[in-house]
């Protein structure tokens, strides 16, 4: 026990405050810019001793005024700085009048912001934004002058859609909200900023819509946000984790996605968005199981399509957490469910198979996640290769060798062909994980071992929420006016509220009578 | 309050409903069967006003206490030590129940299922698999039940269907052959069972919505009335006069199902249907016993208790009966008397003399 909470890092460290602070950010001592510049520049050069990439230049405003211009290469635009700044600044017959006159005058940076403090330069210099500290003023001026190479949008490889938008989140926080608004366009979308991470400076937003996002979700959001204290950022996963409600389920509770319209439909219907820079995968909160298992086609194609689709996938969830622990249990247990004929040909296939079908099942499962997981890491040119490849001669050759049966080859491949129509990747690995036990189960008591998983598995549901909302809902607690998106995808012109729970602060989401008619407006 | 989690009335209801129907839809043709003959389908009819006896028993006392269960209730009426023995024999009678109804799955899966597996590990399986819901609490026991009962009321239905071209009208003849007293002498049995409603009492004071209750409260024993009736015809008509020689026949019905001669031998699909109503039974019983006791000995929560009352049940499963014989000969005799004598009989004497107690005050206040 002691050793578990030591490795989960339950353990309390009574240095561990002292630890993570140590040098971590802002000088000690006073903390405000002072009005000398030579003090200012000691201190910041101090901060930024060993830092090849800033750069720290001397400028004279006017020929009179000295002054510094700070950056960091590669993260400032230094075509404008040169243009806009200092070209404008050290223009020869320039009168020295005021400096703050001046620079309204001839600095042509739109976004200029003030900054007092020595922990909000070093800020905005790790940001990319100019620091421009002028002799004699105990303020420094942040010039939005920030670039940096980004990737361009591209279509989202892990969300395809056949029909839909092709573009999804960059890596660069900037573009990510841009692709939110340009979706919203209301003043409603708010954006709010938090930066996490005691090295890497994260920044995140907050993006919610005002009067329909769910006030108390928002603030635990928020609440849960401020309590993290963290050295670094590197994906939102680490965000993911230290928010979410119930750590120890294999069910995601909060939904990733690299897309803009997932993330944007999430925020009409009163969810909450959290984007975190460096990553394209943005999270939305609060979440149900059913807005696991939808994808952002079911609302593009027509309401037919996609309620098929949606039931398409409903079966096929069943049939990836069940389906070879039914085999095992009705091959064990339950021979006289089968019909003859169908019987005769699998006890002649399973003749020379030295296993039991569990261990059967298990090797042949084992296997598959193997290559599964071995295709995703290789490299693209190899990986759909070798993964064929070796799915061929694991399937062919263990059925010739007389270690699996075919129709266990079968079942196996059905099954994880049943668990990749699960649209997303986290719900997938946790009904893979889950389908283990439900195999031992079924291995041990039959079909009974199977409901028992089951009931276990509906329990386990039924007890977590995602920020306050209960992960099953509107199943349970049952909400009849709801299951138009969960029984079916309701056509649009009837999908007229807002879900329960998460958008019941305004839970109209259009008027009535949208439906089509040839007569409407004739008459 | 123990129970911190609140339920609708609509999720009590489904709670309830699986609590009576999933061990009566089991024996019930087959005991009724054996008197009432051919009119044992009328039987439910007449058991399902036990039940709602006991619906408005437990509605009755928890107006009058509304955020009591029969526990604190016996305590507020029969003072403290007779009040303290009440509750006592009310959480040893769940208890009791409990074990029966857990050795009645037993007896089930291992006579009819899996022959080789010790009656232990299969009570021991369903005792932690309802811990887990009971640990939970009633919300999670709420949507559990939210989400399963539709399901097993849908694919009962569906299998009823399913063995229309085998059932045989003629069979319910003759009709009221002798009288109304045999459908009425089928209706003892069953009565045992709807007693059990009783069990409200300690769900109503965590039900939200209140006033829909005793509404919902009918609405579940009617339905559980309906679903026993349709049971009992279709048995009826299928089997006719060796109904009673049955000991599952609803089982053994399910055994006639055979479609496009594929769809064939679905008794384990009848079983795993009847475990997930059975499970929410036990589970039901189980949490008011672990919410009960905690409420008897004034704890502040019920989950410590949960782990230790479950291996007392499932050693009760265990003592419950010698054998599978003398347990179905107990329940066609002694239990439902035994169930309907606690769950009817006692709350009624708690609630007139309740009521009474009023009067007097009123009497000698006014």
């Amino acid at each position: 026990m002691r050793f578990l909470r030591i490795i989960l890092g339950l353990k309390e460290w009574s240095n561990r405050k002292q630890t993570m602070q140590q040098g971590a950010q802002a000088p000690s001592g006073q903390d405000f810019l002072a009005p000398d510049l030579q003090t200012n520049e000691q201190v910041l050069r101090s901060q930024y001793a060993n830092c090849a990439d800033v750069v720290f230049r001397d400028i004279a405003i006017a020929g009179s005024t000295k002054a510094l211009l700070l950056y960091i290469e590669g993260l400032s635009n230094t075509v404008e700085i040169d243009q806009s700044v200092l070209a404008m600044l050290m223009e020869k017959g320039l009168v020295s009048s005021d400096v703050k006159t001046l620079l309204q005058q001839k600095v042509a940076v739109s976004n200029i912001k003030e900054v007092t403090t020595f922990t909000e330069t070093i800020q905005h210099v790790s940001v990319g934004n100019p620091i421009l500290l002028i002799d004699g003023q105990n303020r420094g001026l942040a010039l939005g002058l920030s670039k940096w190479e980004k990737r361009s949008i591209e279509e989202p490889t892990a969300e395809a859609v056949i029909r839909g938008p092709r573009e999804g989140f960059t890596e660069s926080i900037g573009v990510n909200t841009s692709l939110l608004r340009r979706k919203i366009r209301s003043p409603k979308l708010k954006m709010q900023s938090m930066t996490v991470g005691t090295y890497t400076q994260t920044r995140i937003m907050i993006a919610y819509i005002e009067g329909l996002a769910d006030d108390t979700v928002l603030q635990e959001v928020m609440n849960r946000l401020e309590r993290i204290d963290i050295d670094g950022v590197l994906e939102s996963g680490y965000i993911e984790e230290m928010i979410e409600d119930y750590p120890f389920s294999p069910f995601p509770q909060i939904l990733n996605t690299e897309r803009p319209d997932v993330a944007a439909s999430g925020l009409l219907e009163g969810r909450v968005v959290i984007l975190v820079d460096g990553t394209p995968f943005a999270l939305v909160a609060p979440v149900t199981l059913y807005s696991m298992l939808q994808s952002a086609e079911d609302y593009y194609q027509r309401f037919l399509i996609g309620s098929t689709i949606r039931w398409l996938r409903y079966l096929f969830f069943l049939i990836a957490l069940l389906m070879p622990s039914i085999y095992v249990a009705i091959l064990t247990f339950h021979q006289e469910m089968i019909p003859t004929t169908l019987l005769l040909s699998i006890a002649k296939s399973r003749e020379e198979i030295p296993f039991p079908a569990l261990v059967e099942a298990i090797l042949m499962e084992v296997s598959f996640e193997a290559l599964r997981e071995a295709g995703v890491r290789l490299p693209k040119q190899v990986g759909a290769a070798v993964s064929i490849v070796g799915a061929l001669v694991i399937g062919e050759a263990a059925t010739s060798a007389g270690l699996v049966s075919a129709p266990m080859v079968m079942v196996v491949a059905l099954t994880g062909i049943a668990s990749f129509t699960i649209p997303r990747y986290a719900t997938g690995i946790a009904i893979r994980m889950i389908r283990f036990p439900v195999m031992f189960l079924a291995g041990t008591l039959g079909l009974l071992g199977i409901m028992l998983g089951l009931i276990v598995i509906i329990i386990h549901l039924c007890t977590i929420r995602s920020f306050g909302v209960p992960y099953l809902s509107p199943m349970g607690p049952m909400k009849a006016r709801d299951m138009k998106d969960v029984l079916l995808r309701a056509p649009w012109w009837s999908l007229n509220t807002r879900p329960h729970l998460i958008g019941d602060n305004n839970p109209y989401r259009q008027s009535r009578g949208n439906k089509p008619d040839s007569n409407k407006g004739s008459e | 309050m123990i129970e911190k989690g609140k339920i609708s009335a609509l999720q009590m209801a489904m709670l309830t409903n699986p609590t009576i129907l999933a061990t009566a839809i089991l024996s019930a043709p087959a005991i009724t069967a054996k008197l009432a003959e051919h009119d044992m389908w009328l039987s439910p009819v007449w058991a399902s006003l036990a039940g709602i006896a006991a619906v408005y028993l437990a509605w009755g006392l928890n107006k009058l206490y509304p955020a009591e269960s029969i526990i604190d209730i016996s305590v507020r009426i029969a003072g403290r030590a007779a009040g303290k023995l009440l509750g006592f024999v009310y959480l040893f009678f769940y208890l009791h129940v409990n074990g029966i109804i857990v050795r009645e799955y037993g007896e089930f899966v291992v006579g009819s299922f899996l022959t080789k597996t010790p009656l232990g590990i299969v009570i021991a399986s369903i005792v932690a698999v309802s811990a887990f819901a009971v640990y939970g609490g009633v919300e999670v026991l709420g949507r559990c039940a939210q989400i399963m009962v539709p399901v097993v009321v849908l694919l009962f239905i569906v299998i009823i269907i399913l063995l229309f071209p085998d059932l045989n009208p003629e069979n319910m003849l003759p009709f009221m052959e002798k009288g109304i007293k045999s459908s009425f002498m089928g209706a003892l049995v069953p009565q045992g069972w709807f007693s059990e409603y009783f069990v409200m009492t300690f769900l109503l004071p965590l039900v939200a919505d209140r006033a829909k209750a005793p509404k919902w409260g009918v609405i579940s024993a009617m339905s559980v009335m309906f679903i026993l009736v349709i049971g009992n015809i279709t048995t009826l008509m299928l089997f006719g006069d060796i109904t009673g020689t049955l000991t599952y026949p609803v089982l053994i019905a399910a055994r006639y199902i055979s479609l496009a001669d594929f769809f064939e031998h679905v008794e384990s699909i009848v079983m795993a249907i009847w475990v997930t109503g059975m499970f929410i039974k036990i589970s039901v019983f189980y949490y008011i016993l672990a919410l009960g006791t905690a409420q008897w000995l004034k704890l502040s929560d019920f989950r410590p208790l949960v782990l230790p009352l479950g291996l007392c049940l499932a050693s009760f499963g265990v003592w419950a009966a010698p054998n599978s014989e003398k347990l179905l000969h107990d329940l066609g005799t002694t239990i439902p008397f035994y169930l309907s004598a606690v769950q009817v009989v006692i709350p009624l004497l708690l609630l007139l003399i309740a009521l009474l107690k009023q009067k007097l005050r009123r009497q000698n206040g006014g």
